[in-house]
């Protein structure tokens, strides 16, 4: 094993934003009511720590060995998330979580880092520098159709979205045919509305036409969106301040310290947190495209984009559903909301980032 | 080509710039939308989050009181205890049903269904407390108490009760309550489940007697439970804590219970009618009788199917207030004829007119009650003998337009008090029979008009009305119910008293003396020794001056009317006797109406007469005053 120069392998401003978006979860999360457990600020701590280790471990492995890796990684998730399906824990009536006798894994957050490794190593494998045609195509949408398909079974939406939002951010570092950009965007035009009739549930078409319809149903569908918006809106410039949240403390707002974190956030600490915290996503979000930019490899450089794109929708979709801009789909906040599986799955791709930022001087 | 020499380095950073850029735009896009809720949209939604958790409890006003003129209650509220049993808290079935069983009065049957309703599985049914009784009297609530400390799961609900001391006397006027209609909560505002006024003085003055509803809100969580947490100490001050409730007033009526009573008890015999007996100098209503009556404390919110259906199948009409409804007023009307007449000049009363049985008008005959006639008879002898044709002559001279201008100044054709739906009756014109009579207006109405038939009606309130006229010389007073109304100003008990004067609606245009000459009438038509019809209303204490009235429902052949005795009751005539006593300074002005009571001289007088001698006996003496003989008119208001 190779090793740079001393303290310039790690990735300070990287390391110092997560680190503060984490103390401020665990600020957030303390005092949390309603329905979440007594404690989950410590319970959040503790998978900060193995958060911490798993990112650790992420960021001393060889840079080649994790390149080897990567096809059995990926196998191992389409496996799990094969098992989700035959015996996981239904909730909601969705099947998304294994059930390990005392704490649950949802194989679908890790799917995504074993795609992002998946498609970063096969782009690198086969470049094609005067562009993918559709043909080029066709093995890149087998290695992300066969996630999305099986997380669609459980069903989840949010995560099936999140793993081709992702893919499509990778694919947009890379050179298209003209006619294939345009056969894309046709194929996607015609695509949607057949997703519409044959794929969507009924529940999940509601939600979205709640959101397309403004707020007509305030106690069906929309009534999480809606709830989430009058915290969000009445916290104001300030906030109504810490723990005094009438939404979420009052039991308005459920979920307030996973899924609507943020509503929490806004309603307590104000515009002015809420806003402090979209600044520190944006800066990790940018320092790992730096690091993108910097990588030695084609490999390291997808793989932190890929990364980067995860953070990224992740941070849309949940803050677009907190402020009742886009469906309620269950997508977690990166590092804030509680939960093993998140904190976990972000830790792991931030510790391949450090691991690619402490490689790039590396030939 | 460099993009494939250095693995399109170049293209892949400038694509990597793209997608931070697309980042931040996207990040911008967000903290506008985060900032324009904040800001922009802050007030609304901070509206509807203190919608959320602000509920607001209702402060009842307590419904003011109504006393008699002399502070007799005549309707109030007390406590009343309703019974609740919450599966889940009982202890022991088995053990609560049988305590239960002497407070509910418990059957086998019964019983077998209490523990049915207490051995439920439902969650809900078990959380929920269910009503197994309502207005539980002292010694049953104790024993619901006590079953409900040893096994569990009792408790009680204390609600205000109105209640009518006086029970079925005064039901009329006094009115009862009941619970609003949905056209009512939309439309006037009222609160589903709180009682109202539905009939009589409850109604009338509803808005003064129910006050105005107070309210306490207190901040709750999402299940409705009470919040104290420290988020909601800090909600409550946006929430405002208190608003009290504004009693209802206390309201004084002119009535005296104990007229009203002896009124009452002067119909007996009777099944249905009315009687009003009115203050002529005021016009304050004393007693507002009507039959037969019914009980307001069953009717307001406890009524039962029976209790309804005894009433809905009472073919006398219980619920309906006949002191102001109209009828035919017969003979009574003749007052306004003779006044009519002497104003317009086509009568001297002093000079006798012959009086026949029968007098031909057209193509028709218009009979006396009298068939052998009355022979020649001036004024005094046509009011005491109620001679008919007198009478139709004087109508035939005026017309029924000139007849029925005087028929308004008495205030026939008025709505007096808008009480119990009243009727304002018909004062028939000339137009008013081409609209409505089926042959259009024929001049024999005139006739029929002036003897109180054809198509007029007057209730027995616009009777009296007209009669105290008569009596205080000329003043036509408005019937007054309400003596006294008592605001409470601040919930310490400091009361505001508005008291009501009587209200002069007009006063009757005629000379004089002529008015007095009509009153000389009356009293000859109840002390005439030889011709009053109304002698069975004469008193030894002094002189009342009235007339009888015997109205004719049906028109039927004349030989038909011996055997009345066998007329359906609806086909029979009403009876009527309207009086003033003492006839030189008159205290008392009684209409007593006999739905369908026959004679007016010998039902009706007789019912007035002992109103008039037992108000005489009971209540004030008034036929001991020194007043003067046929005092000067002049001296009168």
């Amino acid at each position: 094993m190779k090793r740079g120069a001393g303290m310039s392998r790690a990735h300070w401003a990287l390391l110092l934003v997560a680190l503060s978006l984490c103390a401020l979860s665990v600020c957030i999360l303390q005092g949390t009511t309603g329905s979440a457990p007594p404690g989950v600020e410590r319970a959040q701590l503790r998978w900060f720590g193995v958060g911490a280790l798993v990112a650790l471990v992420a960021s001393q492995v060889e840079y080649h060995t994790l390149k080897r890796l990567t096809p059995a990684f990926y196998v191992a998730n389409l496996g799990a998330l094969a098992l989700v399906l035959l015996i996981g824990k239904r909730v909601n009536g969705s099947q998304r979580w294994l059930d390990f006798g005392g704490f649950t894994v949802q194989p679908s957050e890790l799917a995504k880092v074993g795609l992002v490794l998946a498609l970063a190593s096969w782009i690198e494998a086969t470049p094609r520098p005067r562009g993918y045609t559709f043909t080029d195509l066709v093995p890149i949408a087998v290695l992300l159709g066969l996630p999305m398909f099986l997380v669609f079974q459980e069903p989840d939406l949010g995560h099936t979205l999140m793993l081709f939002f992702i893919g499509a951010s990778m694919m947009s570092a890379e050179r298209l045919r003209r006619k294939t950009a345009v056969g894309g965007m046709i194929l996607g035009l015609v695509g949607m509305p057949l997703a519409w009739l044959f794929v969507l549930k009924r529940y999940q078409k509601e939600r979205i036409l709640t959101l397309i319809d403004g707020q007509v149903d305030h106690l069906g569908a929309g009534w999480h969106s809606r709830q989430s918006e009058v915290a969000v809106g009445s916290g104001g410039l300030l906030g109504k301040g810490h723990g005094l949240g009438s939404q979420v403390a009052g039991g308005f707002l459920p979920e307030n310290h996973t899924d609507f974190v943020f509503a929490k956030l806004a309603e307590e600490w104000g515009l002015l947190g809420a806003a402090l915290t979209l600044a520190l996503y944006l800066a990790l979000i940018l320092s790992i495209l730096y690091t993108a930019y910097t990588a030695r490899d084609r490999f390291g450089s997808l793989l932190c984009l890929g990364v980067a794109a995860m953070v990224f929708w992740h941070v849309v979709m949940n803050v677009g559903m907190v402020l009742n801009m886009l469906p309620v789909k269950g997508v977690t906040l990166p590092l804030m909301s509680y939960g093993g599986s998140s904190v976990v799955t972000t830790c792991l791709g931030l510790g391949l980032v450090l691991n690619v930022h402490a490689q790039r001087h590396v030939f | 080509m460099p993009d494939y020499l250095s693995p399109g380095q170049d293209a892949h950073h400038r694509r990597l710039a793209r997608f931070a850029l697309c980042v931040t735009l996207v990040f911008g896009a967000l903290v506008a939308r985060l900032g324009y809720l904040q800001t922009a949209r802050h007030d609304e939604l901070s509206a509807v989050a203190a919608d959320n958790y602000t509920k607001e409890e209702r402060l009842y006003a307590e419904r003011g009181t109504i006393y008699d003129r002399h502070g007799r209650v005549l309707a109030t509220n007390r406590p009343a205890f309703d019974l609740f049993v919450t599966p889940r808290d009982v202890r022991d079935v088995g053990a609560l049903v049988e305590a239960l069983t002497p407070v509910l009065d418990l059957d086998k049957l019964g019983q077998i269904e209490l523990r049915e309703l207490l051995d439920t599985r439902e969650p809900y049914a078990r959380r929920t407390p269910t009503r197994v009784a309502r207005d539980l009297d002292k010694e049953r609530v104790t024993l619901a108490e006590a079953a409900g400390e040893r096994f569990g799961g009792v408790s009680l609900e204390v609600k205000r009760q109105r209640t009518y001391p006086q029970g079925s006397l005064g039901a009329h006027v006094v009115g009862y309550l009941g619970y609003p209609s949905a056209q009512d909560v939309r439309e006037r505002g009222l609160v589903s489940g709180e009682m109202v006024g539905r009939f009589g003085v409850e109604r009338l003055y509803d808005g003064a007697l129910r006050g105005a509803h107070g309210y306490q809100r207190f901040v709750v969580d999402t299940h409705g439970r009470r919040a104290t947490a420290p988020w909601a100490a800090q909600a409550s001050q946006r929430v405002g804590a208190l608003h009290e409730p504004t009693p209802g007033a206390d309201l004084r009526l002119t009535i005296d219970a104990r007229v009203q009573e002896i009124a009452y008890n002067a119909m007996e015999g009777y099944e249905s009618g009315a009687v009003v007996v009115m203050d002529p100098l005021t016009g304050e209503l004393l007693a507002l009788v009507s039959k037969p009556t019914f009980d307001p404390n069953i009717w307001s919110g406890r009524l039962t199917a029976a209790a309804k259906r005894e009433v809905d199948e009472n073919p006398y009409n219980p619920l309906l207030d006949k002191s102001v409804k109209s009828y035919f007023p017969g003979s009574l009307y003749k007052i306004v004829t003779a006044v009519a007449a002497m104003e317009e000049g086509v009568l001297d009363p002093e000079q006798p007119i012959d009086s026949p049985g029968a007098y031909e008008y057209g193509n028709r005959v218009f009979h006396c009650h009298k068939r052998s006639g009355h022979g020649r008879v001036d004024l005094n002898g046509a009011m005491a003998a109620s001679a008919d044709v007198y009478f139709y002559k004087l109508g035939e001279k005026m017309g029924i337009d000139t007849l029925a201008l005087y028929g308004k100044q008495f205030g026939f054709g008025e709505l007096m008090l808008g009480l119990n739906g009243e009727s304002s009756g018909v004062v028939p014109t000339r137009s008013y029979h081409e609209r409505h009579s089926p042959g259009g207006f024929q001049h024999g109405l005139s006739l029929s008009s002036a003897i109180g038939q054809g198509a007029v009606r007057t209730s027995p309130l616009q009777m009296a009305v007209a009669f105290s006229a008569l009596a205080n010389h000329g003043v036509v007073y408005r019937p007054q119910l309400l003596l006294e109304t008592r605001q409470l100003e601040t919930p310490q008990g400091e009361a505001r008293a508005q008291t009501h004067d009587p209200e002069v609606m007009w006063r009757l245009p005629s000379a004089p003396p002529h008015i007095h000459r009509v009153r000389r009438a009356l009293e000859r038509a109840v002390n005439d020794p030889k011709l009053a019809t109304g002698y069975r209303a004469a008193v030894p204490m002094g002189r009342v001056a009235g007339k009888t009235g015997t109205a004719q429902v049906k028109s039927l052949a004349r030989g038909a009317r011996d055997g009345q005795g066998e007329l359906r009751w609806e086909h029979q005539d009403h009876a009527w006797f309207a009086a003033f006593a003492p006839y030189e300074a008159p205290r008392l002005t009684v209409v007593v109406f006999l739905e369908h009571g026959g004679s007016g001289g010998k039902e009706a007088a007789p019912v007035a007469r002992k109103i008039f001698e037992a108000f005489h006996q009971e209540i004030e003496p008034i036929f001991d005053a020194q007043s003067p003989l046929d005092l000067p008119y002049a001296r009168l208001p």
